[in-house]
């Protein structure tokens, strides 16, 4: 193959097409090309790293008008986060089978799964930007017709926040690309031929322009508020990708833009950024201990988790740098098999309040065994991959900044704090007067795998993390201070 | 290959003698009718292609880059209309042929008089095709206003003119103005602002919007627009030292704002529209002011080119999927997408667009036109201009959400036709929009 990397994009992208043309038979369609898309990501991934050594892939494409040339790249960090959302698209399909949904369900994730391939594989910053509104597209479809009762308002307010916010990514793109011109006479949108030095003064402003788009999407305290409802309202496999891939846009963002061109900012502004992201993993966990709703509970737990990533990613250490990373990655296996149960849950008794269900460990033990590992992997027990990335990305904070360090093994805490007594209450609990626990039967086959491929991978990475983290480590080297 | 001089003029003029002798008939062919007016558009269409070659200037015309590349958006802007004209009133074609005529002339005027011809020669048949696009009183209410609205433009253009020629004695360019010229110029561009809309000199293109039929609609937002920014743009020309070059980009970012937010509680579409098109003259304002302080670079001419191309895909597809859903206000757009999937699809991406999101022209054409201001320092039209875009987004989403999102309410609309207009606009927006490459070499084209 000439071309491995347009082809990672306009695969799931020809899915989409073909889904909408399929009518009731789209699924086949979607699973097919997920299959497709997830073989060709392994295969790049493995051509990456033959011979022991990661290498990265390279497409550079003619130079057009204004400076914009189609670049495309891959390093362990780009290839890491595609394979995770081409394993969560592939869950996803898998996971929606048995669901009455027209064509247009099958288009809107294999849309959404290009556009994400997009983000992570562009190197020219308009691409970069292209690709990133064109998440926002699928996703509105997404929550706003296969949503539950609050669909409507939480796809307005999800597009218009975070479209809001890479507005001023835009600005902030277009000074720096109009600064490099006027420096240098050239124009380029060229993430690595761009030079933050030659902003000047206006550096500080087009730095929390970019972070600012960045982190609405990640999302970080006060800029969060429109995730809540987006999770909630999103159909399960919506959750999925909503949380397992594009929250990790805007930790993406950072690494690969924010970070890179403005090194001391970046570094000068931790103790406002690493604040913000401690304070999220309290605020997240406080928030998520008062929720009566299963689902709502999961989505603020988000908002600690990308807490954890954000730590260790500011604190620029080696192994703040790859813990952070990794969680990206661990983050999106244990929510994602979290959103998917609530969402299987749900399907059966049309209901996923705390205090619906109880006694569900008799009736569903596999539901059980699954709920229960998820929530240990994603609480941080040791053996489990949330307790790598969390403990490495913790420990990465504590030497840079002890009190952010403080902060999260207080996040840490209180995770156990709200996960376990929900899992009480809806699995061991005895059932209560308005219980629907009659309604909820056991995992079928496909649930069941779904889910072991899931919590197999988490096992893996708990056990051994050692090659995840070595994948991880060449791509974010040059992020070390 | 031989430049034929004002060649598409002449082809508009023929078409116009054409259509005025068929009416002459007892019962005009209304086929002969339709296809003359879809062949002189594309026939002076055609002929600008080939003077795009060669210049050619006289004291009065000119084919200059800037000429041809608006003709061609005068064209592309009026052909949806011919193409919609059904030929059965032979009037409106002779109407419409002629305020083609008078766009196409002001993209060529190079003087001050011919100017004020072309004003009114593409004015004076607009106003009647407002009021006869539609039967009823209120297409006579509004043309009335737009008729008086274009009376004082021209009035005041008029008088301008005498100032202009009293100081500088002379209807050409001009470099140094004393007050008296500068006074002059003003009123000359408030004529400019008059016929874009610019706020608060937009109250009578609302009504005259919604009043007409929505092709008319669309060919007054799209050709009438594209000739209006030409217009401000030969007057930056004529007097570059012109003091109300400086007020341009406030101007601008005061007419996107209002526009967007006037924008937002409007139920009826075609008010919708209207409104949303003040919003983008706003951005087109901000653009020819970035552009006149930029030393009027190609680079900003090639922004106003690709965004008012962008826009004549954009405005003509919207209003051609009122024409064809024959869905009046937003209430009855309600859950109405799977009743006619395709061109509420295509509907959909053209909103998309218009709200400035990739991968579609209309983001492209903003993002041009921002840059342009970016570029010349002008931060605040800037940020002013991205934030009208986001607030427009509101009601962009917000259809999308009416026609796909919500439940069905009231009987049930009967398309009529015309989808196929619709689905090639949204053709053309996605191509402009997924294609720089295609975008560098068109303006490369034009503005060499």
């Amino acid at each position: 193959m000439n071309a491995p990397l347009t082809m990672l994009w306009l695969t799931p992208l020809a899915g989409a097409a073909v889904c909408a043309f399929l009518g009731s038979r789209a699924r086949y369609g979607a699973l097919f090309f997920s299959m497709l898309f997830a073989g060709l990501v392994a295969g790049v991934a493995c051509g990456q790293s033959s011979g022991g050594v990661l290498s990265v892939v390279n497409e550079l494409g003619p130079v057009w008008a204004y400076g914009i040339s189609y670049r495309l790249s891959a390093d362990s960090l780009s290839i890491g986060l595609i394979a995770l959302t081409a394993f969560l698209n592939l869950i996803c399909v898998a996971a929606s089978w048995e669901l009455e949904v027209p064509a247009g369900y099958w288009a809107c994730f294999m849309a959404l799964a290009s556009a994400l391939t997009g983000v992570f594989l562009a190197r020219d910053l308009f691409f970069f930007y292209v690709f990133w509104e064109a998440t926002l597209i699928p996703m509105f479809f997404i929550i706003g017709l296969w949503g539950s009762s609050n669909r409507l308002h939480a796809a307005v307010k999800f597009f218009l926040f975070t479209f809001a916010g890479s507005v001023f990514m835009l600005l902030a793109l277009l000074a720096l690309v109009s600064a490099h011109h006027r420096m240098t006479g050239v124009w380029t949108w060229d993430l690595a031929a761009l030079d933050a030095s030659n902003l000047g003064s206006a550096a500080p402003l087009v730095f929390w322009g970019l972070v600012l788009g960045f982190a609405v999407k990640i999302p970080m305290f006060p800029l969060h508020t429109w995730l809540p409802d987006a999770h909630t309202e999103a159909p399960a496999a919506g959750s999925v990708m909503l949380a397992g891939v594009m929250l990790k846009m805007g930790v993406y963002g950072l690494l690969r833009v924010a970070l890179p061109l403005f090194p001391t900012l970046s570094f000068d502004a931790l103790p406002i950024l690493g604040g913000l992201a401690a304070f999220s993993t309290i605020y997240g966990a406080l928030c998520a201990m008062a929720q009566t709703d299963l689902k709502r509970m999961i989505a603020y737990s988000s908002i600690a988790h990308l807490g954890f990533c954000l730590l260790g990613v500011l604190s620029r250490t080696s192994q703040g740098l790859t813990g952070g990373t990794l969680q990206l990655i661990n983050h999106g296996l244990t929510t994602g098999a979290l959103f998917l149960m609530v969402g299987f849950l749900y399907e059966r008794a049309h209901k996923r309040g705390l205090s619906d269900f109880g006694d569900l460990a008799t009736r569903a033990p596999y539901l059980a065994f699954f709920f229960g590992f998820s929530t240990l992997a994603s609480i941080g027990l040791p053996g489990l991959n949330g307790f790598v990335g969390e403990f490495m990305a913790l420990s990465g904070a504590l030497s840079v900044l002890p009190i952010l360090a403080f902060a999260g093994v207080l996040g840490v805490t209180l995770a156990a704090a709200y996960a376990l007594p929900a899992f009480q209450a809806v699995f061991w609990a005895p059932a209560g007067p308005g219980s629907v626990s009659g309604k909820v039967t056991d995992l079928n086959l496909r649930e069941r795998a779904v889910l072991w491929a899931l919590s197999l991978l988490m096992l893996w990475i708990g056990l051994a993390p050692r090659p995840w983290l070595a994948y991880f480590e060449p791509a974010l080297r040059g992020l070390v201070r | 290959m031989t430049v034929i001089p004002m060649g598409p003029q002449a082809a508009l003029a023929a078409g116009v003698l054409g259509a005025l002798s068929l009416g002459l008939m007892r019962k005009p062919p209304a086929l002969a009718l339709r296809a003359l007016a879809v062949a002189s558009v594309a026939g002076a269409m055609l002929l600008a292609v080939c003077s795009a070659t060669g210049g050619y200037a006289s004291a009065i015309v000119l084919t200059d880059s800037k000429s041809i590349g608006w003709q061609y958006l005068i064209y592309l802007g009026a052909l949806p209309l011919a193409l919609w004209l059904d030929g059965e009133d032979d009037v409106l074609v002779v109407l419409f042929l002629g305020a083609t005529l008078g766009m196409s002339l002001l993209a060529a005027a190079s003087n001050l008089p011919m100017l004020f011809i072309a004003l009114e020669f593409m004015s004076l048949p607009a106003y009647l095709l407002v009021a006869r696009s539609r039967p009823g009183t209120r297409g006579l209410e509004a043309a009335i206003k737009y008729f008086f609205a274009g009376g004082v433009a021209g009035a005041l253009f008029m008088l301008g003119l005498s100032l202009y020629y009293a100081d500088t004695r002379s209807l050409a360019a001009s470099m140094d103005l004393t007050p008296l010229g500068q006074a002059g110029a003003g009123l000359m561009a408030a004529a400019a602002l008059f016929k874009l809309g610019a706020f608060p000199l937009n109250w009578w293109l609302p009504d005259a919007y919604e009043a007409a039929a929505p092709e008319v609609s669309g060919f007054l937002s799209t050709a009438m627009k594209s000739a209006a920014v030409l217009f401000l743009m030969r007057l930056c020309e004529l007097a570059p030292s012109a003091g109300f070059i400086a007020f341009l980009p406030a101007v601008g970012a005061v007419t996107a704002l209002a526009g967007a937010v006037m924008a937002l509680r409007q139920e009826r579409l075609q008010r919708l529209f209207a409104f949303s098109s003040v919003s983008n003259a706003g951005l087109l304002i901000i653009g020819v002011g970035a552009w006149a302080a930029s030393g009027r670079s190609s680079e900003g001419v090639s922004a106003l080119l690709f965004f008012l191309g962008a826009y004549a895909f954009m405005s003509n597809g919207t209003f051609a999927f009122i024409k064809h859903s024959g869905l009046e206000t937003r209430t009855q757009l309600k859950g109405r997408g799977a009743a006619m999937p395709a061109a509420a699809a295509a509907f959909t991406i053209l909103l998309f667009s218009l709200g400035g999101i990739p991968p579609t022209g209309g983001f492209m054409a903003k993002l041009l036109l921002l840059w342009r201001a970016v570029d010349a320092d002008l931060y605040w039209p800037a940020a002013a201009g991205a934030v009208s875009a986001l607030i427009s987004l509101a009601y962009y989403l917000g259809m999308t959400r009416e026609l796909w999102l919500e439940a069905p309410h009231g009987p049930e609309p009967k398309p009529g036709p015309g989808a196929p207009l619709v689905i090639a606009c949204a053709v053309g927006v996605v191509l402009l929009g997924a294609a720089p490459w295609l975008m560098s070499s068109l303006s490369g084209a034009l503005t060499r």
